[in-house]
């Protein structure tokens, strides 16, 4: 049951889950039109887009979609040539840099690599927002920290040099930083892509992990669609820049839309359990 | 060795209270022996020369109670009051040689800070005060007093300040397009040289007199010669801000190292707080070059030298540098001032021949120089 985007658009004035009842939006984005400044191009449009409280989202979408795009407009990185995002019921605006900063962390897809810099250092800069100029680490600081580390599982890395870490490490020490800013909200810009497959699952893990236990809104671009189906919530299909659909996978999760946005031939099957088949690519497949 | 001392006992405070596992027994280590070499250095330095003395004589001078708890002295060092009658030997100490070394003092610190701020500002290991357009905009400004306006010599440290602070602000504006960024900003600081440089060019043909030329080298290249208390009274005040406020945000520019889009999201306001740093860096560039001129290379390596013994952390690097700085560019000068007997040479040539192979080596050496 694929909706399109323009069906939906009233609907989703008041998003539902899959029992039909009502689900409070943690982040919303609202008639986002998103542009570079160095071009005029719209790269991503979209009516309404809205990220659960309390949930895990995947956004997913093929390469230049405008998943990335939305991502930086939702965290304040990119300003919207119009509509407005709304954190918890307020403007991004109306924070200031370092308040934000304590309500959402975002960890970014590239991460210029500092190397001589240690693992427990790194997770240190996660504390930055709730800290003054002048102020020294506090207490409670420390405790995040700590709580950070070990969320990650990073604690035999702790003395550990960035520059001497794998890929997959490197990213939990990342990981570990943005959960030491103990937000409500955390947007990843694929957290998995490039890593081997147990450390794809350390970090999918260490997400659902922060979400049931404190809480913690998650949006998240994925790229693999299978992972996504089976390890969110909710998904955000994106395709050109649009929302092409929205909702608990089972939902959204279809051939049709595999074949649409993907480009794709794919078997879904949805009992037990929710999984992609992917078979090959289709021929016409538009550029 | 008093303030060695007061530094050991910082240093244990630091470790209990809190977090302050940077202070490391290598970085401690690093500074008494930058200390130690100061030390030795400003004895050399205040002991030979014309009128020679004996280390003991020159010691004896140096801390002649009758001078050091003078207040009348004291003022006259650095309120340019009258000074006191005293022996030769102390007024050559006292007066001559001693100030010299704390100019010496004071440019190195502030020379290796501003430094390590543009490397980290930048993102960038080949960022120095003077990438940034600072060096040639001072340049110009002194060629243009000495050769056009030489009644405004008198307020030559000032004016060259005021070169470089404007040449910065050009590379700024430049750069800024909705932002700046690292590598905009040190293309627009190269280009800003090159015109500069080609400007400065230009103006040695207007001077005829050959006593200006080589006033204007002097500065271009960077000398300690015949500087004194007047030097040290102009930079002590800004150099000891700036130094300040550079050492407070340490903690800023490691965060800043972690790249633009992780600072904010960290909640850092990164173009303000990039701005506000390269002006205390433009600051402490101003004051070496307002009272030693344009010491080359010294603001590129010393960063490096320091990185390389007590690791990228800029707690450390802010402090490494604040010690390096003055060590090396005292000693640079004791070479410039006694390996040739006869004549003097200006300070910047011999940190620019030391400083250039030095640099190579380091880069022949460690495969990652890429990485700050």
């Amino acid at each position: 049951m694929a909706r399109t985007q323009q069906e939906t658009t009233r609907e989703r004035d008041r998003i539902t889950d899959g029992d039909g009842v009502a689900v409070e939006s943690a982040l919303i984005g609202d008639d986002l039109e998103l542009s570079y400044p160095t071009s005029n191009e719209t790269i991503v449009d979209c009516a309404r887009i809205d990220i659960p409280e309390g949930a895990v989202t995947a956004l997913v979408g093929p390469n230049g979609s405008g998943k990335s795009t939305l991502l930086k407009a939702l965290s304040n990185h990119l300003e919207p040539a119009t509509g407005t995002v709304e954190i918890h019921g307020e403007p991004l605006e109306s924070f200031s840099q370092k308040e934000l900063a304590r309500e959402l962390s975002v960890l970014s897809q590239e991460n210029d690599s500092l190397g001589s810099i240690t693992v427990e250092d790194l997770v240190y800069h996660g504390r930055y927002p709730h800290r003054g100029f002048f102020e020294s680490v506090s207490d409670e600081d420390h405790e995040a920290v700590e709580r950070a580390i070990e969320l990650a599982g990073i604690d035999d890395l702790r003395e550990t040099e960035l520059g001497q870490l794998s890929g997959g490490q490197k990213q939990l020490a990342w990981i570990a930083m943005v959960l030491a800013q103990e937000t409500d909200v955390l947007l990843l810009d694929e957290p998995t892509t490039f890593l081997d497959i147990h450390h794809q699952f350390r970090v999918l893990e260490t997400i659902r992990q922060l979400n049931e236990e404190r809480g913690v809104t998650i949006a998240v671009i994925l790229h693999d669609i299978s992972q996504a189906a089976r390890f969110a919530d909710y998904l955000i299909a994106m395709c050109d820049g649009e929302l092409y659909d929205w909702g608990p996978p089972e939902e959204v999760v279809t051939e049709q839309l595999l074949a649409d946005i993907f480009g794709i031939e794919a078997t879904v099957e949805y009992e037990p359990e929710l999984q992609v088949l992917p078979k090959r690519s289709l021929p016409d497949r538009r550029t | 060795m008093a303030e060695a001392q007061s530094i050991g006992g910082q240093t244990s405070v630091q470790k209990q209270g809190g977090r302050a596992g940077w202070v490391t027994g290598r970085l401690v280590l690093f500074c008494l022996a930058s200390m130690a070499v100061t030390v030795v250095a400003g004895l050399v330095q205040v002991s030979f020369g014309e009128y020679s003395m004996t280390i003991s004589e020159a010691w004896h001078a140096v801390f002649n109670p009758n001078v050091l708890f003078n207040l009348d002295a004291w003022s006259a060092f650095l309120f340019g009051t009258e000074l006191p009658g005293m022996s030769t030997a102390s007024i050559v100490v006292w007066n001559l040689r001693l100030p010299r070394v704390f100019v010496g003092i004071i440019a190195g610190a502030t020379l290796a800070v501003s430094g390590a701020i543009f490397q980290a500002v930048t993102r960038n290991e080949l960022a120095s005060p003077f990438v940034l357009g600072v060096s040639s905009g001072a340049g110009f400004a002194v060629l243009a007093t000495l050769v056009v306006f030489s009644g405004l010599s008198p307020f030559l440290p000032l004016i060259a300040a005021l070169g470089g602070t404007v040449a910065f602000v050009v590379v700024y504006t430049i750069a800024w397009k909705g932002g700046t960024s690292p590598v905009r900003l040190v293309l627009a600081g190269v280009i800003v040289n090159m015109v500069f440089q080609s400007l400065q060019q230009g103006l040695f043909f207007f001077a005829d007199d050959l006593g200006v030329v080589q006033t204007a080298v002097a500065w271009l290249t960077g000398s300690l010669t015949g500087t004194g208390w007047d030097e040290v009274r102009i930079a002590i005040v800004p150099a000891i801000v700036s130094i300040a406020i550079a050492v407070a945000g340490a903690r800023q520019l490691n965060v800043l190292l972690l790249g633009e889009r992780t600072a904010q999201s960290l909640g850092m306001r990164v173009e303000r707080v990039r701005f506000f740093l390269s002006a205390v860096a433009i600051l402490a560039a101003s004051v070496a070059i307002a009272v030693a001129g344009i010491v080359s290379f010294f603001g590129l390596v010393v960063p490096h030298i320091v990185r390389n013994t007590v690791g990228g952390d800029y707690r450390r690097l802010m402090v490494g540098c604040l010690f390096a700085g003055p060590a090396l560019l005292v000693t640079a000068d004791v070479g410039a001032r006694l390996a040739l007997s006869g004549t003097q040479l200006p300070v910047g040539v011999v940190t620019g021949l030391l400083g250039g192979p030095y640099f190579l080596y380091l880069m022949r050496k460690q495969q990652s120089m890429g990485e700050l």
